[in-house]
């Protein structure tokens, strides 16, 4: 009997949980292998077409300033075409005004989405969760990938932009595009943390995506009308893309940038904290 | 004092004493207005293997799931190693291995990266022993979960359940969807965990699944814990149905004269009937004649079910 005793002592392991800092980065890194192709499928491209637009603006310029100049105000203002006169004012028109920021707001809401409400409802938080995780480093890691694979997509965005106008002589200052490539993360981030805190009370998947991309197409076009319609402007202030701004094209400003990705941050950790309060199913 | 519980010297020669592995109190679970499970209280010692038995819907799965802090109580606590599963859910994890009722993982990820992540997760470096199981269990680490069958999935999850040698293993169904040769080898190895001094809790409809590994039985059935029970126990009161058929008549009186023999038919060459204990006797009784074919079947956990708790728990 005492044999039995000595063989099990010896047999069993010291378990226990891993530090919360270890089992976040093994969940980030995990989560960015898994979107290891969004870079070339998203970054490639947004890339494409804004390298292209880049690439165009020499040849076109004279016309297009022309063009612009005989648009009424009111449709001007609206899409933040004040004078299409350099080449990052019609990237920013282009691409940065409406295509980059939806785009990247709804990567970053599908990275949450299918760390946690597709994972709940294909059974696979009841796999992940029997193991030594917490749901708010689940939570945590989940915001985390969203925003390192955010990064690299613009980076690649970025970088394809800078070297078509670098090529075709286009004059695109690589300041105001670093500003507008942060401008859009912080806008991401924020999607990203609403998706996180729309996780906590939703289970369905499809229900998560409704909320974020929901408040992200409802908050664009508040600030759309707020610009154009004095009824509305006193409410842009609750719209995101009135801190996101056109930082392309009048420059970012780095207050309302930290506030974006910060709030995300903060209605992810809500979010935690709901998550952590119910049931998993 | 001496003959309370089987095995207890075993444990009680480290320190007194041992704090039992799960012990659960008043446990209860309702999903909105429906029922989970109402008042779970029972205790799993230190180093024994047991089992589950209840049938769908039972709640068998609402209890492990509370276990491990998936799902909250509505009512009742339960501690595992004695920590509150609320409170120390994850000191408990750490030491537990589990299989959920339904195995799935990212079905893009290869058996290999799905052990590979959890034994990060836990900080498992060594992982002889995944290899080992996966031998055993003939598991299929190479390709992505998603082109596996439901038997080679549930293989990785057996592995990924106990590649870490954890003091505890909660399996929910852990048998369903293997083929008789894995569910041997499964077997095997909750012996060889039991040798070790683990501690094994494992669901199930199959009884006489349960009968050949474990030590003690609970029964659970509409929510509610009806009994537990000494699997020895169990299984003397077990019976069998027996069929033995002729090359020519036979005089029926001969079985039904055997003691533990009841509810007895005949129709042609052909005997039916239930044994309880006394299968040697019948077959002594079977052997004097010239036999075609004999059939032993064991009952249906529902017929047990009704035989021993009636329709509303223990009688
Ligand atoms: N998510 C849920 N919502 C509502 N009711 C649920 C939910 N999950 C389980 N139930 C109910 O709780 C009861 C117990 O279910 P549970 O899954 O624990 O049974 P089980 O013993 O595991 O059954 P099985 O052998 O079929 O796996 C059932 O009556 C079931 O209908
Ligand atoms: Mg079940």
């Amino acid at each position: 009997m005492t044999t039995r005793v000595e063989a099990a002592a010896g047999a069993r392991r010291d378990l226990t949980p891993q530090p919360a800092l270890s089992v976040f980065g093994t969940l980030v890194r995990r989560g960015m292998r898994d979107r290891r192709r969004a870079p070339l499928s998203w970054g490639g491209s947004l890339g494409a077409m804004s390298a292209l637009i880049v690439a165009i603006w020499p040849s076109i310029e004279g016309s297009i300033s022309k063009a612009v100049r005989s648009y009424p105000r009111g449709l001007k203002e609206a899409f933040g075409i004040g004078e299409l006169n350099n080449v990052a004012a019609y990237l920013d028109a282009e691409m940065f005004s409406l295509i980059v920021p939806l785009a990247l707001s709804f990567f970053a809401v599908r990275v949450i989405t299918s760390a946690i409400a597709s994972a709940e409802e294909a059974g696979h938080l009841d796999t992940l969760l029997a193991a030594p995780v917490s749901r708010r480093v689940l939570v945590a890691s989940a915001l985390a990938t969203a925003a390192a694979m955010s990064a690299v997509i613009l980076a690649v965005l970025g970088t394809a932009s800078w070297i078509a106008g670098a090529i075709a002589g286009s004059g695109l200052p690589l300041g105001r595009l670093v500003a507008a490539l942060v401008g859009v993360w912080a806008l991401a981030m924020l999607f990203a943390g609403l998706a996180a805190l729309a996780t906590g009370p939703l289970r369905r998947p499809a229900a998560v995506t409704a909320v974020a991309t929901g408040t992200l197409i409802a908050m664009y076009v508040i600030d759309l009308l707020g610009k154009i319609a004095r009824d509305v402007e006193p409410v842009r202030w609750a719209s995101a893309f009135r801190y996101y701004d056109s930082p392309l094209a009048d420059g970012l400003d780095p207050l309302a940038a930290a506030g974006l990705a910060l709030t995300g941050v903060g209605l992810a950790a809500v979010g935690a904290l709901l998550l952590e309060r119910r049931d998993i199913r | 004092m001496f003959e309370l519980e089987v095995g207890s010297d075993a444990r009680d020669t480290v320190s007194g004493p041992v704090t039992p592995v799960i012990e659960t109190a008043e446990l209860t679970k309702t999903y909105g207005e429906s029922r989970g499970i109402d008042g779970v209280s029972m205790t799993v010692e230190a180093g024994e293997v047991f089992g589950f038995l209840g049938p769908n819907g039972a709640g068998k799965t609402t209890t492990i799931r509370t276990l491990l802090d998936l799902l909250h109580p509505t009512s009742g606590s339960a501690r595992v190693f004695g920590l509150d599963s609320r409170r120390d859910t994850l000191r408990i994890r750490a030491r537990t291995g589990n299989l959920p009722g339904d195995f799935a993982y990212d079905a893009r990820l290869t058996g290999r990266e799905v052990i590979d992540l959890f034994a990060r997760l836990r900080g498992i470096s060594d992982l002889g022993r995944a290899r080992d199981l996966a031998e055993r269990f003939e598991a299929d680490l190479d390709r992505p979960l998603a082109e596996l069958s439901r038997g080679n999935r549930q293989k990785v999850g057996l592995v990924q359940a106990m590649f870490h040698e954890p003091e505890l293993l909660i399996l929910d169904e852990p048998t369903s969807g293997l083929d008789p040769l894995m569910q041997e080898e499964f077997l095997k190895v909750v012996r060889e965990a039991r040798e070790r001094g683990g501690t094994v809790f494992l669901s199930s409809h199959d009884l006489d699944e349960v009968e050949r590994v474990c030590d003690r039985v609970g029964i659970i059935r509409h929510g509610r814990l009806v009994d537990v029970e000494e699997v020895a126990d169990l299984t003397e009161r077990a019976y069998r149905h027996v069929t033995l058929e002729f090359s020519g008549p036979v005089d029926a009186a001969e079985f039904a004269a055997i003691a533990g023999v009841t509810e007895l038919e005949r129709s042609g060459n052909r005997i039916a009937f239930k044994a309880q204990s006394n299968l040697d006797a019948v077959i002594k009784a079977a052997a004097r004649h010239e036999l075609v074919d004999i059939e032993l079947t064991h009952p249906s956990l529902e017929e047990i079910f009704l035989t021993f708790y009636g329709e509303h728990g223990p009688r």
